[in-house]
């Protein structure tokens, strides 16, 4: 269970986040994908009407439309590349992960949209998450076959 | 006349564009986006006003590209009035529809309130407090138009509501059954900070009595009034949103010149 809410790229630390957001949805409607979805008043009032993204459901391509969409800067608005985006970290549970159970499994590094960078196999071929190069968009953990997912995009914002 | 075939088909189409957009959006067709807090049009950014203040106190800054986003809103409110009230938002459309219901079935209100704008500036004024006391977005809870259009968009992309619909069904029975017009004339703190951005020179009804107009006294404009203002009682102008039905009323009556009329300056 995730303790925080994964929010769009650009996001604002949330306290800051929560205060800026004028909760007017346009980030959901530049969203290529239907990745942002409007928390409703049964998540809390507080988060009501915020964007949130679920990425077993479906995650953050990073196709980067809804930073410059945002009317009150809640979303940074100069966030243009992928690269810089943070909106969590992924982590692995190695206890399920099947490649870290012996069974061969590649699923996340293959889909990683940082190929290769975010997600290294190390020199057993068993995936480790680069830290300080994963953007949290959670593309792994909706592509991760194990149910539930052995690899989450933890949300908090580093930038 | 004319104008109020107008104005109907605007808010039709205004409702019609809350679903229209979001659904072109979902189809990647996005020269239209945003909702009634916050539109692109194009390039043109266009913000409700008060959202605009809000987030300068919950935010305690002034974020350029927003503060240019009210420019065109703040402009035409000062011009034309709170037209966008009479004319384009949704929770007045459906206010107004309701409001006939409640007349043709013969509804009877449980209170009227007098027309004195203390009670919607003390609720302005409470909600902008609250948003800079709480740094949280108080207003935007309350948009009635802003959370129909994020809910016209919910509707497009996930084929359901949220609960906040709640609000706007509260503001139809209160409307129906406690006090006429209640949201719209007394509590809506979108609608009273757009009817404080005016001037002298700001689009008002005005009444003007001469002996090519004289007014027979026979009270339509008052009854055509959506808000149940007088307009030949004057003084009228922070609660009119200059909809026009009490001109086009008045022409109806008399094949003299109309002592009604929309005037840039004087009363």
């Amino acid at each position: 269970m995730r303790d925080r809410l994964l929010r769009p790229p650009g996001a604002l630390p949330e306290r800051e986040f929560l205060a800026t957001c004028i909760r007017c949805g346009k980030c959901k409607q530049s969203c290529l994908y239907g990745a942002i979805r409007m928390a409703g008043l049964l998540d809390g009032l507080e988060i009501m009407g915020t964007p949130v993204i679920r990425p077993r459901t479906v995650p953050c391509y990073l196709c980067m439309k809804c930073p410059p969409a945002c009317p009150s800067g809640a979303l940074k608005r100069t966030l243009t590349k992928k690269e810089e985006v943070r909106m969590g970290t992924a982590i692995i549970d190695k206890n399920t992960c099947l490649t870290w159970q012996g069974t061969l499994c590649r699923s996340c590094f293959d889909d990683c949209p940082i190929f290769d960078e975010a997600i290294k196999m190390d020199d057993k071929l068993q995936p480790v998450v680069v830290k300080d190069k994963c953007v949290g968009c959670g593309v792994c953990e909706n592509v991760c076959p194990v149910e539930p997912a052995a690899i989450v995009a933890q949300p908090g914002g580093k930038a | 006349m004319k104008r109020r075939i107008a104005r109907k088909t605007v808010q039709l189409s205004s409702i019609g564009l809350l679903f229209l957009v979001p659904f072109l959006n979902r189809k990647g067709i996005t020269v239209i986006t945003g909702t009634l807090y916050s539109l692109a049009v194009g390039p043109v950014w266009l913000t409700d006003p008060v959202i605009g203040v809000q987030t300068v106190l919950t935010t305690r800054r002034f974020d350029p590209t927003l503060l240019l986003s009210l420019l065109l809103p703040v402009a035409l409110a000062f011009v034309l009035g709170r037209v966008f009230c009479s004319w384009v938002c949704p929770q007045n459309t459906l206010s107004e529809l309701f409001d006939v219901v409640a007349d043709r079935t013969g509804i009877r209100r449980l209170f009227t309130l007098p027309f004195t704008p203390v009670l919607r500036y003390a609720v302005l004024i409470l909600v902008l407090l609250a948003s800079l006391l709480l740094r949280f977005p108080v207003v935007s809870l309350l948009s009635a138009p802003g959370i129909i259009s994020v809910q016209a968009a919910n509707l497009v992309y996930e084929d359901s509501v949220g609960l906040e619909l709640g609000l706007i069904a509260l503001i139809v029975l209160l409307e129906v059954f406690v006090v006429r017009r209640a949201w719209c004339n007394h509590l809506c703190p979108v609608g009273s900070f757009l009817g404080l951005l005016r001037t002298a020179k700001t689009m008002k009804v005005s009444f003007s009595e001469s002996p090519a107009r004289s007014c027979v006294s026979c009270g339509v404009c008052a009854d055509a009034c959506g808000l149940g203002l007088d307009p030949m009682a004057g003084k009228v102008y922070s609660f009119c949103h200059n909809c026009g039905n009490c001109i086009a009323a008045c022409e109806g009556v008399k094949n003299k010149e109309n002592p009604l009329s929309f005037h840039f300056s004087g009363r």
